[in-house]
């Protein structure tokens, strides 16, 4: 009987180590996003500890920093537009992969994945020496125009919305639609009443990861952006370059809180934890 | 309306089959093929050109520009300390990812769709962000080191911020939600019962886990394991913002060369970037398949 005892004792320590280790972890991917909102609350603008007090200050003077708010109306145009073209076109492949048998299928599940593999680094410098052989040939003004830089972005929406629309598709029981069909309802109502809501989850999951990566995106948009043509993120590396102070802090807490928002509401409709 | 009508032409005849999947999937696949594969190609196309300070760019079909990486200690240091980097923080990821990852898999508590989009949220704050409460905690007035000096540790503060040391901690930070989110969507993928048995049959924690769980888990575990050490090669802002301009790796190697206008030079760099990332990864992937196939 006391080994059993011992056993069990040791299962319950063990279970202790792993709940602390795993606390540990947590702890310190939480921890650089703990001290940037602790910086934004200082009083005093250089950032040592321990704070001289605290204000809310630099939050104020956001709205009249006309670099991150130009940076922030940059982001959410494009991330807005390059989400609304990506779910355009990846929505029916998505469709296509799930729906359809063909020769080749893996092949462009890979080809249509392959953005989110490709690093940003590589992706930026690779679209940036694009843009210059196509202004070359057309003579349009492609390098650091609006039009080269959503286009960038597509290419991340893209994957997102393959992924997430597939995973959707997968686990739904096509013999409901036939179910319908064969009580009446035409191809139109089907697809309305059926396919729509099956899929929309995954969807709306989709065009929100999109605009989320599209928004946060740094490495390859460095290549894209022109002359006063600069993205959030971006303007804030840019900052961070040169120094670190609580309104930079401010800014990126603003960021957190944008980015957590847009994750709530895409948890209403898709559980994170089930796509990610 | 398009796909309303797609959806359901899988009975028809062939052709009309074929035309609507690539009504369907064409716009994405032209789109993918344009705008990816035909850059990479030119990108492989201009690594091999000539850069002349006056001109630019002159075309050739040379090697120098690879020769001249591996062959300048310069760019090979910072290859070898990107390698380095990237090697070390995908195996703390590892060592810190398995327990989180575990605890989360094995949670069934409401909490954990809480505790999920708290590991997801950094992955999409953006690595600048995370890197300024970094540089808040390593500066030399930083929280870090005033705490050491009060609490009587050192005398002095410790440069810690413009050091590979502080990169390192950077990218673990940045790296190991990925990990953990790889990990953890492969441990739900294991039949509980199977742990069960391992600890009724007289196997310790450890002993399951080495003997049961990490066997099972090794698609997974490979899969996260080549995602980080690719996120790690391909670091950008963490080493930029907490390396300084003296440390270098690999990422900021290629913009600076970029921002030189020196075009196919830069382009070696990112294609011997890339072309190591995949050689490393596959050889790993190999090696590992090869210990456990029983």
């Amino acid at each position: 009987m006391s080994g059993g005892a011992a056993i069990l004792q040791s299962r319950r320590l063990g279970r202790l180590a792993l709940k602390g280790a795993a606390g540990f972890s947590l702890a310190y991917i939480l921890l650089p996003l703990f001290f940037v909102v602790w910086l934004s609350f200082f009083a005093q603008e250089i950032p040592s500890f321990p704070p001289e007090g605290y204000s809310v200050k630099w939050f104020q003077a956001v709205p009249g920093n006309t670099r991150f708010v130009q940076g922030f109306i940059l982001s959410l145009q494009v991330a807005v537009v390059a989400t609304i073209i990506g779910l355009a076109i990846g929505v029916p492949a998505a469709v296509c992969l799930v729906r359809k048998q063909f020769a080749g299928r893996e092949i462009l599940n890979s080809l249509l994945l392959l953005p989110l593999v490709v690093p940003g680094i590589v992706l930026g410098i690779a679209l940036y020496i694009f843009h210059v052989e196509a202004e070359i040939r057309t003579e349009w003004q492609i390098i650091g125009s609006m039009g080269g830089l959503i286009a960038g972005h597509v290419l991340i929406v893209i994957p997102w919305t393959v992924r997430l629309v597939t995973a959707s598709l997968v686990g739904m029981d096509r013999s409901v639609e036939e179910a319908a069909m064969s009580l009446g309802a035409d191809r139109l109502t089907t697809f309305r009443r059926i396919t729509v809501p099956a899929i929309l989850p995954g969807v709306v999951a989709a065009a929100l990861f999109g605009f989320i990566s599209s928004f946060g995106n740094l490495e390859m948009s460095l290549f894209l952006v022109g002359p006063g043509r600069t993205t959030l993120p971006i303007a804030i590396l840019q900052y961070l370059e040169w120094k670190i102070d609580p309104t930079i802090a401010a800014v990126s807490v603003l960021q957190i809180l944008f980015i957590g928002g847009a994750m709530l509401l895409t948890d209403r409709f898709v559980k994170i934890s089930r796509v990610v | 309306m398009a796909t309303a009508a797609a959806l359901h032409v899988s009975n028809d005849d062939n052709r009309s089959s074929i035309w609507s999947a690539s009504m369907l999937i064409g716009p994405a696949t032209v789109f993918v093929l344009v705008g990816l594969v035909v850059p990479l190609l030119i990108l492989l196309r201009y690594s091999l050109n000539r850069f002349e300070p006056r001109r630019m760019m002159v075309e050739a079909v040379s090697a120098e520009n690879y020769i001249r990486f591996f062959s300048d200690p310069f760019y090979t240091n910072i290859f070898w300390t990107t390698l380095r980097v990237a090697a070390l923080c995908t195996v703390v990821c590892l060592i810190m990812a398995m327990p989180l990852a575990y605890v989360l898999a094995r949670t069934q508590t409401r909490f954990k769709n809480l505790l999920i989009m708290i590991v997801v949220l950094p992955l999409f704050v953006g690595n600048a962000v995370r890197a300024a409460g970094w540089m808040t905690l390593f500066g030399a007035k930083g929280f870090l080191n005033v705490s050491l000096i009060q609490i009587g540790v050192i005398d002095q503060p410790m440069e810690i911020m413009y050091t590979e040391q502080a990169v390192i901690f950077g990218i673990i930070a940045v790296n190991l939600p990925y990990m953990v989110l790889t990990l953890q969507s492969v441990i739900e993928g294991v039949n509980r019962n199977v742990e069960e048995a391992a600890f009724s049959l007289g196997a310790g924690p450890f002993t399951m886990f080495r003997r049961v769980l990490m066997p099972l888990a090794l698609p997974g575990i490979l899969a996260g394991t080549i995602f980080t050490f690719i996120l790690g090669m391909n670091a950008y802002a963490t080493p930029v913002l907490l390396g300084g301009p003296k440390f270098k790796m690999m990422g900021p190697l290629v913009f600076g060369q970029f921002q030189l206008n020196n075009w196919p030079f830069g382009a070696a760099i990112a294609f011997i970037l890339m072309t190591a990332t995949l050689l490393l990864t596959a050889t790993a992937n190999i090696l590992v398949q090869r210990r456990y196939r029983r």
